[in-house]
C-alpha cells in the first residue's frame, strides 16, 4: 500500500478489516521505507475506514513502527479513530505504548514540524497527568497555544464552546517523539530544528544529502532553530564549523537562533563565528526583516555569486519536462494543451494579473528548477479534481497547487528515470503573485514554453 | 485523463448476450431448469465454465460431473442463475489485468466468495428471491470497469493518489460526472438484468442510499461484504482494498449482525 505524503506526514489508510492474517498485506517494511525516504517526519496509519481490528492485526504495524523508530527516529502511530477504538488500543498496549495516537489527522498535524508556529489555540485534555504535561510542552514548542484542562469536568465545560479553539485534543497519546532533525521551508530559507544535547550523533541525524541538494538548487540561507538546545560538545562544534565552511563555497549563510550559551563554552561561539555562523535571539529577527533576509541571501536567487546557467544536459531533457507538465495539467483539467512558443531567455510574463505560480526543484544526475505560471482560472480548474468542488479560497488553491506541482515533479522523476536519469525532487513552492515569483527568478535564464489550454495561456519555465 | 467519450466507447464494446446465453437465462427466469440446461449445452464456453466450477473441491464430488442438467440441479435455480451471470461478467474480464494484480483464477475466486457469503447473508435475512440472490454477481463489474478505464493511466493515477486519497470512483465522478456504479448499471441494462439488481448494486456504493428500505438494507450488507472480501490478503495484494471508498458510517448499524453471520 502506498502512503499519501502531506505536510511531512506519511499516511497509510487501510480499509475494512484488520487482523493478523491480512495486516502484513496492507503494509510492508518496503512501503514504510519508501515513505520515510521522502523526508517524512511522521508515519501514521489511519483507522478512519477500519471497521474491525484486533491486537494481532495491530501488532504487525507496531513491529514495523518500532523498526522505523529505531532506524529513523521519527514519530509513528495511529490516527483517525473514535473513543471506542482509542480505548481498545490503550487496553491492548497499556504499559508498552511507545507509539503515538492522534484522534484526528489535524491533531497529528499540530505535532508536525511542517506545521510549526501556526499559533493555533488548542484545548487539551488527557486523564493521564504526565500526558497532559508532555502534550502541552510539545504543543508549545511547536508554536501553538495549549489550554490544558486538569479535570474532565473542566474539559467538558470548556469544549462546549468549541468555536473558541482551533483544535480540541482528547483521546490522544504521545509516545516517544521523533528525534530526527526536522526540516521546513520558509520562503527561500531552510530551517532545521535541533534540540537537547548535541554530540557526534548530529552526523547521523542531520540529512547532509538534503542540505547539499538545497544548496545545489539555490537555497542560500539556512537557520538552525536551537531554542531547545541545552548544550553541545566538541564533535557537534566541528560538525557545524565544517558545515558553515562548505556552505561558504556556495555563498550561503548559516545562522543559529535562540542558542543559549549558559552551558556551552563561550570559546565555541568564537569558533563558530570564525567559520561564518551568525547568531540571533529570535526567529523573527531574521524572517521579519526583509533587508536582513536580502543581505543574508534569502530574498533572491540573484545573490548567488556564481550564477548557474541552464546547460545542454537539461535542455536535451526538455521534452520529458514538458510532457510531464502537460500530461499532468491535461489529466487534472481534462482539456488539451497546445504548445505556442519556445524561447531560451530570462522569463517574460506579459500578463501578470490573475496569475499564480509554483516551482519545484530537482537534483541528482541533473539539477534545476521548474516554474509553472497559471492563470488563476486554470489553477482552480486543475485543483477541482483534488478538492472535489470549485473554490475561490486562494489559500486552499495554493495548497492544492503545491500538491499538483508535486505530481508534476513525480512524473518528471519517473520520465527521466525511464531515460536512466536519476533525480530527486524538492518540496514545491507556491507564489500568490507574479511579483513574489519574480523576486526569486527575475535574472535567471532558462527555457520558456508558452502553452495554451483551450483559450488560456499557461507558462512553463525551466531553469537552474 | 478519462473522458465521457472513453466511457461511451467502453459501453459500446460490451458484447450483447450470445443467443444461447440469452435463452438459458430466459428459461432460468421461467424456472425451467431442463430447458435451460439443454440450451446451455450449446454454448461450449459456458458449458466448460459450469463443469470447471462444479468440480471444484468445495462441491466435494469424487467423480467428474459433466452433465449440464445435473449441474443446474446441483446449483438449484437461483444458484444456476447466479452462475450464469458470473459467467457473463467474466466475459468482460481482460485477458491480462494491468491495473489490478488479478488473473482469471483470483477474479473467479472473488466472484465465488461474494456469491457464497451473499447466500449466507440472505439466509440470515430470510430472503428467498432469485433476483436478489443474483444481484451480487453485478458488483464485481465495478472492478472490471475500473480496470478497463484506468489501466492505461496507471502511472497518472498512482501519482494523483500519492498526494490525495482519491479512489477510482471519485476520480471518475469528478472527471466525467459518471460513477463506476452508473457504468455497472449501463452494463446491466445492456444485458437485461432486472431493475432490482441495478438498484441494489447502485446503492451499494454507499454514496447513494436508496429510498426503498429493503433495497437500502441489502445495499448496506453488500457494501460491507465487499470490503470484507477486499480485506482478504489476496485482494489487498491485488490492489483492490482502496479501489472505492469504504463508507463505514453507512454500514455501522448492520455491523454487529454481519460479525455474527460471518462468525468473526
Amino acid at each position: 500500500m502506498r502512503a499519501i505524503l502531506k505536510n511531512g506526514i506519511g499516511l497509510f489508510s487501510p480499509q475494512g478489516f484488520l487482523d493478523g492474517n491480512n495486516s502484513s498485506s496492507f503494509l510492508s517494511i518496503e512501503d514504510v521505507d519508501a515513505t520515510v525516504e521522502l523526508n517524512t517526519d511522521m508515519i501514521l496509519v489511519s483507522l478512519k475506514k477500519v471497521i474491525f481490528f484486533n491486537k494481532n492485526g495491530l501488532d504487525v504495524f507496531i513491529k514495523l513502527f518500532s523498526k522505523i523508530k529505531k532506524k529513523k527516529n521519527i514519530i509513528v502511530g495511529f490516527c483517525d479513530y473514535d473513543s471506542k477504538k482509542f480505548t481498545a488500543i490503550s487496553k491492548f498496549y497499556s504499559s508498552e505504548m511507545n507509539f503515538s495516537l492522534f484522534r484526528t489527522y489535524d491533531i497529528a498535524l499540530l505535532f508536525s514540524n511542517s506545521f510549526k508556529n501556526k499559533n493555533k489555540n488548542v484545548l487539551l485534555y488527557s486523564d493521564d497527568k504526565s500526558q497532559r504535561t508532555a502534550m502541552a510542552i510539545e504543543l508549545h514548542d511547536f508554536g501553538h497555544n495549549p489550554v490544558v484542562c486538569q479535570t474532565y469536568e473542566e474539559f467538558h465545560e470548556k469544549s462546549s464552546n468549541s468555536s473558541a479553539y482551533d483544535n480540541i485534543i482528547y483521546d490522544t497519546f504521545i509516545g516517544q517523539m521523533g528525534q530526527k532533525i526536522a526540516t521546513r521551508v520558509a520562503g527561500n530559507t531552510i530551517i532545521y530544528s535541533v534540540s537537547s544535547f548535541l554530540d557526534a550523533d548530529i552526523g547521523n541525524t542531520f540529512n547532509i544529502a538534503y542540505h547539499n541538494n538545497s544548496l545545489n538548487v539555490g537555497f542560500r540561507l539556512f537557520i538552525f532553530d536551537a531554542y531547545k538546545v541545552i548544550s553541545m560538545n566538541i564533535h557537534a562544534l566541528n560538525f557545524f564549523s565544517k558545515l558553515s565552511t562548505s556552505a561558504a563555497e556556495y555563498n550561503a549563510t548559516i545562522c543559529f537562533v535562540g542558542l543559549d550559551f549558559t552551558k556551552i563554552p563561550l570559546s565555541f561561539k568564537d569558533t563558530m563565528e570564525d567559520s561564518g555562523i551568525l547568531f540571533y535571539k529570535q526567529m523573527d529577527d531574521i524572517l521579519q526583516n526583509k533587508e536582513l533576509l536580502k543581505e543574508l541571501g534569502a530574498s533572491s536567487a540573484a545573490n548567488i555569486k556564481n550564477k548557474r546557467v541552464i546547460d545542454k544536459a537539461i535542455v536535451t531533457k526538455l521534452p520529458d519536462f514538458i510532457e510531464a507538465t502537460v500530461a499532468t495539467i491535461e489529466m487534472m483539467t481534462n482539456s488539451k494543451a497546445k504548445k505556442e512558443a519556445v524561447e531560451v531567455n530570462k522569463i517574460e510574463i506579459k500578463e501578470k494579473s490573475d496569475r499564480i505560480a509554483s516551482s519545484i526543484g530537482f537534483y541528482g544526475d541533473i539539477d534545476g528548477m521548474v516554474v509553472l505560471v497559471f492563470p488563476t482560472k486554470i489553477a482552480k480548474k486543475a485543483c477541482e479534481l483534488l478538492i472535489g468542488e470549485s473554490t475561490d479560497d486562494l489559500e486552499l488553491i495554493l495548497d492544492t497547487l503545491a500538491e499538483l506541482v508535486n505530481i508534476v515533479g513525480g512524473k518528471i522523476k519517473s520520465l527521466l528515470g525511464d531515460h536512466d536519469v536519476r533525480v530527486n525532487i524538492t518540496l514545491p513552492r507556491t507564489y500568490q503573485s507574479i511579483d513574489s515569483l519574480m523576486e526569486v527568478i527575475e535574472n535567471k535564464k532558462g527555457v520558456q514554453v508558452d502553452l495554451a489550454f483551450d483559450d488560456d495561456k499557461f507558462l512553463f519555465f525551466l531553469t537552474k | 485523463m478519462i473522458t465521457n467519450k472513453m466511457i461511451d466507447s467502453f459501453i459500446e464494446k460490451i458484447p450483447p448476450k450470445p443467443d444461447a446465453l440469452h435463452a438459458t437465462i430466459k428459461f432460468l427466469n421461467d424456472g425451467n431448469l431442463t430447458k435451460a440446461a439443454k440450451v446451455a449445452e450449446e454454448d461450449l464456453a459456458l458449458k466448460s465454465y459450469l463443469i470447471h466450477l462444479v468440480n471444484k473441491p468445495i462441491y466435494g464430488f469424487k467423480t467428474e460431473v459433466s452433465d449440464i442438467g445435473q449441474i443446474f440441479g446441483i446449483l438449484s435455480l437461483s444458484g444456476s442463475q447466479q452462475t450464469v451471470y458470473n459467467y457473463m461478467l467474466s466475459l468482460l474480464c481482460p485477458k491480462k489485468w494491468e491495473l489490478f494484480n488479478l488473473n482469471e483464477i483470483s477474479f473467479n475466486e472473488l466472484q465465488a466468495n461474494l456469491s457464497s457469503h451473499w447466500k449466507k447473508i440472505l439466509d440470515f435475512l430470510n430472503i428467498k428471491d432469485k433476483e436478489i440472490e443474483s444481484a451480487i454477481t453485478l458488483l464485481p463489474a465495478s472492478i472490471i470497469v475500473s480496470e478497463a478505464l484506468f489501466s492505461t493511466k496507471k502511472e497518472d493515477v498512482e501519482l494523483l493518489r500519492s498526494v490525495n486519497a482519491l479512489d477510482y470512483n471519485t476520480i471518475l465522478t469528478r472527471l466525467c460526472g459518471t460513477s463506476l456504479f452508473d457504468i455497472c448499471n449501463m452494463i446491466a441494462t445492456k444485458w437485461d438484468m432486472s431493475q432490482q439488481i441495478q438498484q441494489i448494486v447502485y446503492a451499494s456504493s454507499g454514496l447513494n442510499p436508496s429510498d426503498n428500505e429493503q433495497i437500502n438494507t441489502l445495499a448496506k450488507w453488500m457494501h460491507l461484504l465487499l470490503f470484507y472480501e477486499l480485506s482478504q490478503p489476496l485482494f489487498i495484494k491485488a490492489g483492490l482494498n482502496d479501489f472505492i471508498d469504504f463508507q463505514l458510517e453507512y454500514v455501522q448499524d448492520i455491523y454487529e449482525d454481519f460479525t455474527k453471520v460471518m462468525e468473526l
